[in-house]
């Protein structure tokens, strides 16, 4: 019996997505065995074993404190914002037809920290609204803002080529840090300031269990989202205009997927602080690899984001013995010079 | 009467750029328009392509309001090929050409075997065939135009719009892409410089400061006067002693 085309599509898809499944296993594992002290992979698999099939494995309960409240859902929450954030960028780059397009440089990052900020400081909302939803707020407060200023600068968001939407992004990510500075200086006691300035540069210690809950699902939708419009994101090559042509109602499209970006943007903001650069470069280094189609490129960015904040998580822990660096610095150290390798590379490409 | 337009009209800022143009294409023929820049050639195509909004008046398919069609379906009838479209991606030409059956598939009917011919073809047609691996940054800007034109053919529209198709290209493309649109059975709309070239269209439509002056058969349209009003150009009309045919040379006016 021999398969059709779309047959061996399917089944080329299932193997390709198991392979980066095991790929995802492997890193958060990797993630949970590696740190300042050391467990071997057979103890986190028991411990593993005995959380969620009940096994009765006999282990050290502080080995099982550290692998199942600690480091687990630290790996799993990393995972789930690089890849939010990876595929954050990628649809805004190709939506907005520019490179440099990312969820921090357009000020959404910043907005969503200003959000944030406004809820659990300056207790904007009076208990009745969550962080995550101020966050969101802010992120879609901010892109708009960025938008309409681009649109008033004649840049426009979906004209090609033009730098005005970036432009805009830096002016809105100002005004955004600005506020964002101003309600902790009016509103936090000395020690919420200090705790609050070091999560606005990104940090994964506060992740339990609860935000497991919230990233999963919200970085699943997000991967959802542009795989169901992957075909839409693919017709923007040539621009906005050219999409319209080929029967993508474009309009739609924007507005749905820069709602989903916000919404993935905010959420992880909220449960990690901004983090930079993993927006930017990972699609690219994502192109690079699988090519422009976004239906390949979707879940190949998802993957690599995630792989790529789980390694900086683990390597801000263990970098300096006995203290932890904020995650932005690393992602900030491994990206910029990838990103500089991706750009000398991407010049020579056939 | 394939595709019509009424009354249509488009400004922006309130200065107009096409204004009251009443225009009829029949079913397979193939309708030049010709103009001096700024007479508002590429607006009217976005407009009848329906990715610009009127301003005033309305465009119809098949008797139905391209307004209140879904993209989709618009698609699926009208390929538009723009001018200078371009991309910063890493795209193939095999890349570019497939993203014309993108108003055929749906995330839950994927790209198909059918889908593989029909690009094939559209690249056999366009004279592109084994240029498929070749990045776009790679082409000439002849080159690009032809897998322009494969994308609108990968459309399988049944009419095309194409403005000004024959930029860029060598004369022996400009021949072959021009007899390629004629000999199509679909009903074409092209945009079009060159006025020798108009002559060999069913009809030319004439557009100047945003209106429609003139529409009818080539010889009846493109007369000295009219192209001495329009253009500000003074032609004379050769005649091609090896078939006969005519054909303009242009002076300047004064």
């Amino acid at each position: 019996m021999s398969l059709t085309a779309s047959q061996e599509i399917y089944i080329s898809r299932l193997g390709r997505g198991t392979l980066g499944f095991a790929a995802l296993v492997v890193a958060v594992l990797a993630g949970t065995c590696i740190g300042e002290t050391p467990i071997p992979v057979s103890i986190v698999l028991q411990t593993l074993a005995n959380k969620i099939f009940g096994s009765a494995y006999v282990l050290d309960p502080i080995d099982i404190g550290i692998i199942w409240n600690y480091r687990l859902p630290r790996a799993i929450i990393a995972a789930c914002c690089g890849s939010g954030l990876a595929i954050s960028g990628m649809v805004l780059q190709s939506l907005l037809r520019n490179a440099l397009a990312d969820p921090y440089l357009l000020g959404i990052s910043a907005g969503a920290s200003t959000g944030a900020v406004a809820v659990t400081v300056a207790g904007l909302g009076a208990g009745a609204i969550s962080m995550s939803l101020g966050a969101f707020a802010g992120a879609v407060a901010a892109f708009a803002l960025v938008a309409i200023l681009a649109r008033a600068a004649g840049g426009g968001v979906t004209s090609h080529g033009t730098g005005q939407i970036v432009l805009a992004g830096i002016a809105g990510s100002q005004l955004f840090n600005a506020l964002t500075s101003f309600i902790i200086t009016k509103s936090a006691n000395a020690e919420q300031a200090r705790g609050i300035t070091f999560w606005l540069l990104g940090n994964l210690s506060g992740a339990r269990w609860p935000d497991v809950w919230l990233a999963v699902p919200i970085a699943l939708v997000g991967l959802a989202a542009c795989t169901w419009y992957a075909r839409a994101l693919d017709a923007f090559a040539f621009g906005a205009e050219s999409a319209s042509s080929l029967g993508v109602p474009v309009r739609r499209v924007q507005v749905v997927l820069i709602g989903f970006t916000a919404l993935v943007t905010a959420v992880m903001v909220s449960i990690v602080g901004s983090i930079g650069f993993v927006g930017l470069v990972i699609p690219h280094a994502a192109r690079f690899l699988v090519g422009v189609r976004h239906g390949r490129l979707g879940p190949a960015t998802a993957l690599i984001g995630a792989a790529f904040l789980i390694t900086a998580d683990v390597l801000s822990r263990t970098i300096i013995p006995g203290r932890v660096l904020p995650i932005g610095v690393i992602t900030a150290l491994v990206g910029a010079p990838a990103f500089a390798v991706i750009l000398i590379r991407g010049r020579g490409a056939p | 009467m394939i595709l019509e337009a009424h009354n249509l009209g488009w400004s922006v800022r309130g200065k107009p750029i096409v204004t009251g143009v009443d225009l009829v294409v029949n079913e397979d023929e193939t309708l030049g328009l010709v103009g001096p820049n700024g007479s508002g050639k590429s607006t009217l195509m976005k407009l009848l392509a329906g990715i610009r909004q009127p301003t005033s008046g309305d465009v119809r398919v098949k008797g139905e309001a391209l307004r209140a069609m879904p993209r989709r379906a618009v698609a699926q009838l009208i390929a538009f090929l723009e001018q200078q479209a371009e991309t910063t991606e890493a795209i193939t030409v095999k890349d570019a050409v497939d993203l014309g059956r993108t108003p055929w598939l749906t995330p839950l009917q994927p790209w198909s075997r059918e889908d593989d011919l029909i690009v094939a073809q559209a690249l056999a047609d366009t004279d592109m065939e084994g240029f498929e691996r070749r990045s776009w940054a790679t082409l000439s800007g002849g080159e690009r135009q032809r897998v322009h034109l494969a994308r609108a053919l990968a459309q399988q529209p049944e009419i095309l719009l194409l403005d000004e198709p024959t930029n860029h290209l060598d004369v022996q493309h400009q021949l072959s892409i021009l007899d390629l649109v004629a000999k199509l059975p679909v009903t074409s709309v092209v945009a079009l410089h060159d006025l020798n070239q108009a002559l060999s269209c069913d009809r030319v439509g004439v557009l100047s400061g945003g209106r429609l002056v003139a529409l009818g058969p080539p010889h009846e349209v493109l007369t000295v006067e009219r192209i001495g009003a329009v253009f500000g150009v003074r032609a004379s009309i050769l005649t091609d002693p090896a078939d006969g045919t005519h054909m303009f040379r242009f002076h300047p006016a004064s």
